[in-house]
């Protein structure tokens, strides 16, 4: 089946997960379907990186299991895995000084080396308004611009599920804005999009719907409104904050520390 | 900047031939390469003995054991993400030199000519897996280098030790001139016995050269994009203790091809990692028949070891490395 128009349910049953004495992930159980945007959020240490990084096939989680369309997922062959559903970790370093183009064709590798990589890669590219470092070293570039370039990487194979970790983290607003409106549009065309996300504003006004994170357990998913009160945010982060909401955009005060 | 590199990448492959043919004609003795080669493989004139086996043998050996050396330090930055690696990281040429060394030792290496080497391989083999059971599974590159250097620190202790015990100076010097490298004396019997070694060694890096693509980007993204962090660094582990193994186990021990040849090639080739594993093979073949040439025609009361040579070409390599890196200017 073409991967481009497939459309992708993510299913997690009581994932758990240990790393080294820290039960990191503790019974997770979460769905995530097609044409949704979720947030992943929490304080720093929640869990969030290892869900992603589970869903993603980078971790194995100890117990529990993860279903693609109903499929387990570690039972699919690695390069069908990877074709289903596209990550960017929160940091990666370019080891080479790649140029930005060849840097965002390695997106393809699942693919063998398709026909119309040039094209493809042209497109991920002007999606992420990361045109102009096609030709340019990635280690010459600053931290946001390469953040683009490694956009275009997560973007260019058209998964059906994409998978970022903090993608806003280190750019400027005006990119972490077109990011966001490109994630709601690849969602809004059936993509399943997985975000872990720092900036509970954009995470309420982009997504879907939002999984708050605490200390490997998922204290409470659901709907922006649902998960965005002074209660529950005051409880994972230890604040005290207040939310206003006007047209469904949310606005985020944190007041003190608890 | 793209023809520029084409260009380049074409001077090299089309010097290769040349070096083999300049690499034939040299020798102490003058050979009549035509009619030496059509006289044919059983003839018995000195002119067709000297080339067909021993100039013959010799070359094409210098090309094996300088395109595995090449493409064994290219795979090795490759995977450990970084431009100072090289293969010796992984002890596969102390695991080599110490079987060869226990061999020279017990003066049993000259029985037959392919036994040292055939030990050596096994030397290779047994350091690199205990480089790599030290390391752990599914172990970072930065443990793989740690237990690399803690088992190398290890090989070379006893091979300091076999020296000092050595039963008489003539077993030390044949250990200290086998440590040096050397392709002088070599003949079919070696090739044949490294070839196989090197094709398989060679055939395990090709296959790993997505991954390597992949890792470009870390070990999370490399997994992520469907590359089994456990089978394929294995499988260049493998490579490298098969293909380099082999080289080291004919020739002796060669230092800084392996690290100096793939940083150079790394811009011609757009820094792929995967394309510099072929390109660094090519280069690593030529430096090696280059360096061969040089001893052959080197004109002394002892036989210059190839070794020396490359170490020579390599030292200043670094002294320029750090003088780039400290105008900022890193390859």
């Amino acid at each position: 089946m073409n991967e481009v128009d497939r459309k992708l349910t993510v299913d997690c049953e009581s994932l758990e997960l240990t790393r080294g004495l820290k039960n990191v992930l503790r019974e997770i159980n979460c769905t995530f379907k097609p044409s949704e945007l979720t947030a992943v959020i929490g304080p720093n240490g929640a869990g969030k990186s290892s869900l992603l990084q589970c869903i993603a096939g980078v971790l194995t989680p100890e117990s529990g299991q993860i279903t693609f369309d109903g499929e387990k997922a570690h039972k699919l062959p690695a390069t069908q895995r990877a074709r289903l559903g596209a990550y960017l970790p929160q940091s990666e370093m370019p080891a080479w000084s790649l140029s930005g183009a060849n840097l965002v064709a390695l997106g393809l590798l699942p693919w063998g080396r398709p026909r119309d990589r040039e094209t493809r890669v042209r497109r991920a590219m002007a999606m992420v308004d990361a045109q102009a470092f096609a030709d340019r070293p990635v280690t010459e570039l600053s931290g946001g611009e390469l953040r683009r370039v490694q956009l275009a990487r997560l973007l260019v194979g058209q998964a059906p599920l994409l998978i970022a970790d903090e993608p806003t983290a280190a750019l400027d607003i005006r990119h972490q804005l077109q990011l966001m409106q490109n994630f709601r549009r690849l969602a809004d065309m059936g993509k399943t999009v997985i975000l872990a996300l720092h900036d509970l504003n954009l995470a309420a006004r982009f997504c879907d719907r939002v999984l708050l994170l605490q200390e490997g357990v998922l204290l409470a998913g659901g709907t922006p409104q649902a998960v965005f009160t002074p209660a529950l945010i005051g409880e994972a982060y230890g604040v005290s904050c207040k939310f206003h909401w006007r047209d469904g955009i949310a606005e985020f005060v944190p007041l003190e520390v608890l | 900047m793209l023809q520029h590199n084409k260009l380049a990448i074409f001077a090299l492959l089309a010097a290769l031939p040349l070096a083999l043919l300049v690499a034939l004609a040299s020798g102490p003795v003058s050979v009549d390469l035509v009619d030496a080669v059509s006289q044919g493989w059983y003839s018995q004139s000195s002119d067709a003995v000297i080339f067909w086996q021993l100039r013959l043998p010799r070359a094409i050996l210098a090309i094996l054991v300088g395109a595995a050396l090449g493409m064994g330090g290219a795979a090795m930055q490759g995977m450990l993400r970084n431009p100072l690696a090289e293969p010796a990281l992984l002890g596969v040429s102390s695991g080599a030199a110490l079987a060869a060394v226990i061999l020279l030792y017990y003066g049993a290496a000259w029985k037959s000519g392919w036994l040292l080497p055939a030990i050596a391989i096994a030397g290779a083999f047994g350091a690199v897996a205990a480089v790599w059971l030290l390391a752990g599974r599914g172990a970072s590159a930065g443990r793989l280098v740690l237990a690399g250097v803690a088992i190398n620190a290890f090989l070379s202790a006893l091979i300091a030790l076999a020296l000092n015990y050595a039963p008489s100076m003539f077993a030390m010097q044949e250990v200290v001139f086998w440590l040096m490298g050397s392709l002088a004396n070599r003949g079919w019997d070696q090739l044949l016995l490294a070839l196989p070694f090197i094709s398989v060694g060679v055939i395990c890096l090709f296959l790993a050269r997505n991954y390597l693509r992949a890792l470009s980007l870390g070990e999370d993204t490399a997994a992520s994009l469907g590359f089994h962090s456990r089978i394929f660094p294995l499988l260049i582990l493998f490579g490298i203790a098969s293909s380099v193994g082999a080289a080291v186990a004919v020739a002796g021990t060669i230092g800084f091809v392996g690290l100096v040849v793939p940083h150079l090639m790394r811009p011609l080739v757009h820094q792929d990692p995967a394309q510099l594993l072929w390109i660094s093979g090519a280069a690593g073949a030529l430096l090696l028949l280059m360096a061969d040439i040089l001893v052959i025609n080197f004109v002394g009361a002892q036989e210059l070891r190839i070794g020396a040579v490359t170490a020579f070409l390599g030292a200043p390599f670094f002294f320029w490395l750090i003088v780039s890196a400290r105008r900022g200017q890193w390859l």
